[in-house]
């Protein structure tokens, strides 16, 4: 055990005083690699910014039943027991409110500004209505099932028209998952260019080394040793490019930020881009640093057997 | 300790060696002459394993290293002492560093590698030497660093490919002193040289024309 990571510090040390060595172009490398993890990363910060915004109104979907407008008041609020069977699973339904047509006149007066135009209709022409709450709709798969019910609702006696807000939602999540998919091509194009960069660094790293490893081999090294230092030097160029890119994506958003809170303001919201999380960016990290161990190993097995 | 059985190596239609068969005991000081071409340098990489035989067997501590797998070739060169005709120092690093190189790539700690190089330098006399950069040494220095370099590690076998050629005369007894010296302490010593003043004082000189083994006798 105590070989093994004397073995390790060994490599490691020599593949970072091969980093630090004037004119190694490592630099230079993890500019070029960074830039490539930079659009990757960007994508995935925006990804994980309107995310909690989709999952958050997708959580409780909404469904208003409208009666019919001369239904008489007790034959609407008896409607509720119809309504609550036809949701079924008691758990789905979190809230069912009645909503007099007196008090929705009222709303509609506060919330719209529109007072004179509704005075001048003379009679109220809201229906008594009910808002049911659902609960346990996680996905668009679930809004499908939203839809269901509403169809369902729709069939009930008494029922004038049913209106689901889910189907912003599901479009939201539909749009998300394009963006997901674009997202995952994009990151699988640009790891495959990572692999590609890294593996002709550390091929010029073997053929600038050709000696120091014929003469590791006369002297007994194994393959294991003389392949570490370059295993090393891959894996720290994609960790430094990730720690490079997070970086650049995090500057990004400040002026991004910027325009984005003069749209929110409109919308009377405070939304903003923060940069991904501690957890995230560590695994972006790890995911960076595999990548860069991965064109290592492939240029290393491939240049070593190429000299015998 | 070492044995060849009917070895042969043959580069396409180019034999390099032919039907050599031949046997070196512990502990044996042995010369290897012949002309450019002969086959000595080859005789060496069967021996490193470098190069595997066409046909033949090499046996070193009765293994045949000609079918060793590569995994068991860095443990077999461990028990060797290269010293290859052009001096392979790494001119990135000191001479010191150099020499723990064969000790590092063992595991050992740098302060027990740099130690037993420090006195691997000592025993060729280039102790003073050991800050220096490789280009800056004379070529017997180089030569000798080399030697440090094959002994640090306490081999059994010094295999000496050529190691005065380019030598004035001086250097070039140094550097056999040197090899001479660990021969003395039960070191298997195989060299090989052009030169007769060397070839003259040595006790068993084999002779190699054209790949193949022409004399194994005790000179003269």
């Amino acid at each position: 055990m105590i070989t093994w990571i004397r073995h390790h510090t060994f490599a490691l040390g020599r593949a970072l005083r091969h980093i630090f060595k004037p004119r190694s172009g490592f630099l230079l490398n993890v500019i070029v690699v960074a830039i490539a993890l930079a659009l990757p990363f960007a994508g995935l910060t925006l990804l994980e910014n309107v995310r909690p915004m989709s999952e958050q109104l997708a959580v409780e979907p909404e469904i208003s039943v409208f009666m019919t407008m001369e239904l008489p008041r007790e034959r609407a609020i008896a409607a509720a027991d119809a309504i609550r069977k036809t949701v079924g699973d008691a758990k789905n339904l979190a809230r069912l409110d009645f909503v007099p047509r007196e008090k929705a006149l009222e709303a509609l007066n506060e919330k719209s500004g529109l007072t004179d135009v509704i005075a001048t209709l003379g009679s109220n022409p809201l229906p008594d209505s009910y808002v049911l709450k659902l609960a346990g709709f996680r996905d668009a798969a679930d809004a499908e099932r939203v839809d269901t019910i509403a169809a369902q609702l729709k069939t009930l006696p008494d029922v004038d028209s049913v209106q689901v807000d889910s189907t912003w939602v599901k479009r939201l999540a539909a749009l998300l998952h394009i963006l997901q998919l674009g997202l995952l091509f994009l990151a699988l194009t640009l790891g495959v260019v990572v692999v590609a960069v890294v593996f002709n660094t550390i091929r010029l790293q073997v053929l600038t080394q050709r000696d120091e490893i014929e003469v590791s081999r006369l002297v007994g090294a194994t393959n294991a040793f003389i392949c570490r230092p370059f295993y090393y030097s891959g894996a720290l160029l994609g960790l430094c490019a990730g720690a490079v890119a997070l970086g650049l994506v995090a500057l990004a958003l400040q002026p991004l930020n910027g325009a984005i809170a003069e749209f929110a303001r409109l919308y009377a919201s405070e939304f903003r881009l923060v940069p991904l999380s501690v957890p995230a960016s560590a695994i972006l990290l790890v995911i960076s640093s595999g990548l860069g161990l991965m064109g290592a190993l492939m240029s290393v097995q491939r240049h070593l057997a190429r000299m015998g | 300790m070492i044995e060849f059985h009917q070895l042969t190596k043959r580069y396409g239609q180019h034999a390099a060696l032919l039907d050599v068969s031949l046997s070196i005991a512990k502990g044996e000081l042995i010369f290897l002459a012949g002309p450019s071409g002969a086959g000595k340098s080859t005789l060496f990489k069967m021996i490193a394993a470098i190069e595997r035989p066409s046909f033949g067997r090499v046996l070193v501590n009765g293994q045949d290293v000609g079918k060793m797998p590569s995994s068991g070739l860095p443990y077999l060169r461990r028990n060797l002492g290269l010293i290859m005709q052009q001096n392979r120092l790494l001119t990135d690093r000191d001479v010191l560093a150099n020499v723990m190189l064969p000790l590092l790539v063992t595991g050992a700690t740098r302060g027990e590698a740099e130690k037993r190089a420090r006195a691997a330098l000592e025993k060729v006399g280039l102790l003073a030497n050991a800050k220096s950069e490789p280009m800056s040494l004379s070529g017997g220095e180089q030569q000798r660093a080399t030697i440090a370099r094959a002994i640090v590690n306490r081999p059994q076998i010094i295999l000496a490919d050529e190691p005065t050629a380019n030598l004035d005369r001086g250097n070039a007894d140094k550097v056999l002193d040197a090899i001479r010296a660990f021969h003395g302490v039960g070191v298997t010593c195989l060299i090989s040289t052009h030169d007769e003043q060397v070839l003259a004082r040595a006790k068993r000189v084999i002779k190699l024309q054209e790949g193949r083994l022409i004399d194994e006798g005790v000179a003269a």
